[in-house]
């Protein structure tokens, strides 16, 4: 058996020794974003209009997420409108950063990998590497949007009548736990993956100037950047869904 | 769930100290050419020649165009002086740009033996760009989280410091003992996270044990089952950047890229389990344990996507080179995704062992009526 099949089997019945049913729904959700990534990629080779392909798939991603990740109907609705709000207001930023860093395709480092291949390709990098920044910022964003509206809705089941104003601080109390966490969570899983390129760019000597202007170095800083801003946008955006919410439904009662 | 409570107050002032520190940073990187020993350029002017149709071996349609470029020179000898440039560019950009005017660039500038100046050009110069979005995201940051906020920037730059030294340790020793410095550089990695997020407490001790924990199951899990398949379907050759031998730097990436990840999910399961145990102190080691899996197994889901949507996603420009290339979707899984595919799974075990983990720990050292 291939590795990668004995490590999803063992994740699979860790998964459901532990969390039973959520258990297998959280890894459900594993499996369908691997074949939304896939395909995303697929059809990017294929040709298919980059940008919005992604967009596509990045909602599909945390629809499946977020309502895989969790029960709660308020929770999981809270979390998925304040999500894509985030994600809209992070693609914003994503779209003119990367075309003035210009940071796509490949860096002078990949010269070896590269050897024997085309890249006249016709496929316009810029766009791929718009769509790998908003792809990987969507984790950490659907993850932070689900813990604030799991958080306020665990503050509203105990205080069912709390004002709406005092929501927003609850709800910046509660980013304040889990941003910090976050962040490393961010940290470790962008850096730790290019332990090579940093031991790379030591070995060689690069200067400090070379390394700060670098294009793979760059592009690296710019989506783990880029997923710090989703997360801390994610707090307010996410409290501000959920006082809609609240206050609509009060205002139902009354009327 | 309540963690440590701030000392105290980042105030406005100290934000909007921030931000304007931030625009004249900013405006700084625009003309800090003089700090720069290589030379760097300003275009002044772009002229375009014509468009010259390229097709490859693979029926892909793509253009070729030349560009010729004004540039002034900011720094060093040639300070001030005129010089143009050639740049070949295409249409997808894989591994070259079309320059525009005002850009900044580096140079290497040669004298040929008729005195007249010949340069090429090296790299954009990126550091405005990433110096702005990094104050963005700080600014963003002391203003939403304020005091919170400061703690998590510390957290991180002190790591992004531990970091760069266990690499410079690495180096120094040929990288023969990389397993070693960066499985020890985990322990301090969560050790010193830890510390600043709950300061020196019970809380923090048992976080750490958990994260340990977690970090090395999902790490002993990895190392047999690799020996036990033979690594089969990996291909450590086709990792990117290598310069040392690249299995244990696999193993290595794979300790940190999860340990992030460990941490977040103890932290949260041990501070609501504390939580918990001071609103209803007469709660059972049972009931502690299962109301730790209870927490924990609601955020494992969202943070295996984390870590998994960011390694599947960081492969996508070499995946669509290969596909463009003719080669098949297995071809360019096993070539791309796979090592990335590994180091999610071996993350998501990781999560998940700490799970139990943490839920024993707590319970364990939460003693029945204690009201600490």
């Amino acid at each position: 058996m291939s590795t990668i099949s004995v490590l999803v089997l063992i994740l699979f019945v860790a998964m459901v020794l532990v969390g039973g049913l959520q258990g297998l729904k959280s890894f459900l959700s594993l499996v369908i974003n691997f074949a939304l990534i896939f395909m995303t990629v697929v059809l990017i080779g294929l040709n298919f209009p980059i940008l919005g392909i992604t967009l596509l798939n990045a909602v599909i991603i945390l629809a499946v997420t977020i309502y895989l990740g969790d029960d709660d109907p308020l929770t999981t609705e809270t979390a998925f409108y304040g999500s894509v709000l985030v994600m809209v207001l992070v693609v914003l930023l994503i779209i003119p950063m990367e075309h003035w860093a210009v940071v796509q395709g490949f860096g002078n480092e990949n010269t070896e990998d590269l050897e024997g291949m085309s890249l006249l390709v016709g496929i316009k990098f810029l766009d791929v590497s718009i769509a790998t920044t908003i792809l990987s910022s969507l984790g950490a964003i659907a993850e932070a949007a689900i813990a604030i509206s799991a958080g306020l809705g665990e503050i509203l089941s105990q205080n069912p009548e709390i004002p709406v104003t005092r929501l927003f601080k609850d709800g910046m109390s509660v980013g304040r736990q889990i941003i910090g966490t976050t962040f490393n969570t961010l940290f470790f899983g962008f850096f730790g993956g290019f332990l090579g390129l940093f031991i790379w760019f030591e070995r060689l000597n690069y200067t400090w100037g070379e390394f700060v202007n670098n294009k793979i170095f760059v592009s690296e800083l710019l989506m783990i950047l880029i997923s710090f801003i989703g997360v801390i946008l994610t707090i307010p955006v996410t409290t501000w869904v959920m006082e809609l919410k609240v206050q609509r439904k009060r205002a139902k009662k009354i009327g | 769930m309540s963690k440590v409570q701030p000392r105290y107050q980042v105030s406005w002032f100290t934000i909007l100290f921030v931000i304007v520190i931030g625009g004249l940073l900013c405006f700084a990187t625009q003309h800090n050419a003089a700090l720069y020993k290589a030379p760097v350029g300003q275009i002044i002017k772009v002229t375009n020649e014509k468009r010259i149709k390229q097709v490859d071996n693979f029926h892909n349609h793509d253009y070729s165009q030349k560009q010729i470029l004004k540039v002034r020179v900011l720094n060093g000898q040639y300070r001030n002086k005129t010089l143009n440039v050639q740049n070949t560019f295409s249409a997808s950009n894989a591994m070259d740009q079309a320059y525009r005017k005002n850009q900044q660039i580096f140079l290497a500038v040669q004298k040929k033996s008729d005195h007249k100046l010949q340069a090429t050009i090296t790299d954009l110069k990126r550091d405005t760009s990433i110096v702005f979005l990094s104050l963005l995201a700080i600014s963003l940051l002391l203003l939403t989280m304020k005091f919170s906020g400061f703690m998590a920037l510390l957290s991180v730059l002190l790591n992004g410091v531990l970091f760069f030294l266990a690499i410079k340790l690495d180096v120094l020793l040929q990288g023969t003992n990389v397993l070693e410095i960066f499985g020890v550089l985990a322990f301090g990695f969560a050790g010193l996270t830890l510390f600043l997020v709950l300061g020196k407490t019970k809380q923090m001790v048992v976080t750490f044990g958990a994260t340990i924990l977690g970090t090395l199951g999902s790490v002993l899990v990895t190392l047999i089952v690799l020996n036990l398949t033979h690594d089969q379907g990996l291909h450590f050759e086709t990792m990117e950047y290598v310069t040392q031998s690249p299995k244990p730097v696999f193993i290595a990436e794979t300790i940190l890229g999860s340990l992030g990840a460990v941490m977040d999910e103890s932290t949260d399961i041990i501070s609501s389990l504390f939580a918990v145990h001071r609103e209803t102190p007469d709660l059972t080691h049972r009931q502690l344990f299962l109301s730790g899996r209870e927490i924990g197994k609601s955020i494992m889901g969202p943070l295996i996507n984390v870590l998994f949507l960011i390694f599947m996603a960081d492969t996508f420009a070499m995946m669509v080179l290969y596909l463009r290339n003719g080669d098949s979707w297995g071809y360019a899984f096993t070539m791309n995704m796979s090592l990335g595919m590994v180091q999610s799974l071996v993350s998501g075990i990781g999560i998940v062992l700490a799970i139990p983990a943490a839920s024993w720990f707590a319970s364990s050292l939460l003693k029945r009526g204690d009201r600490a």
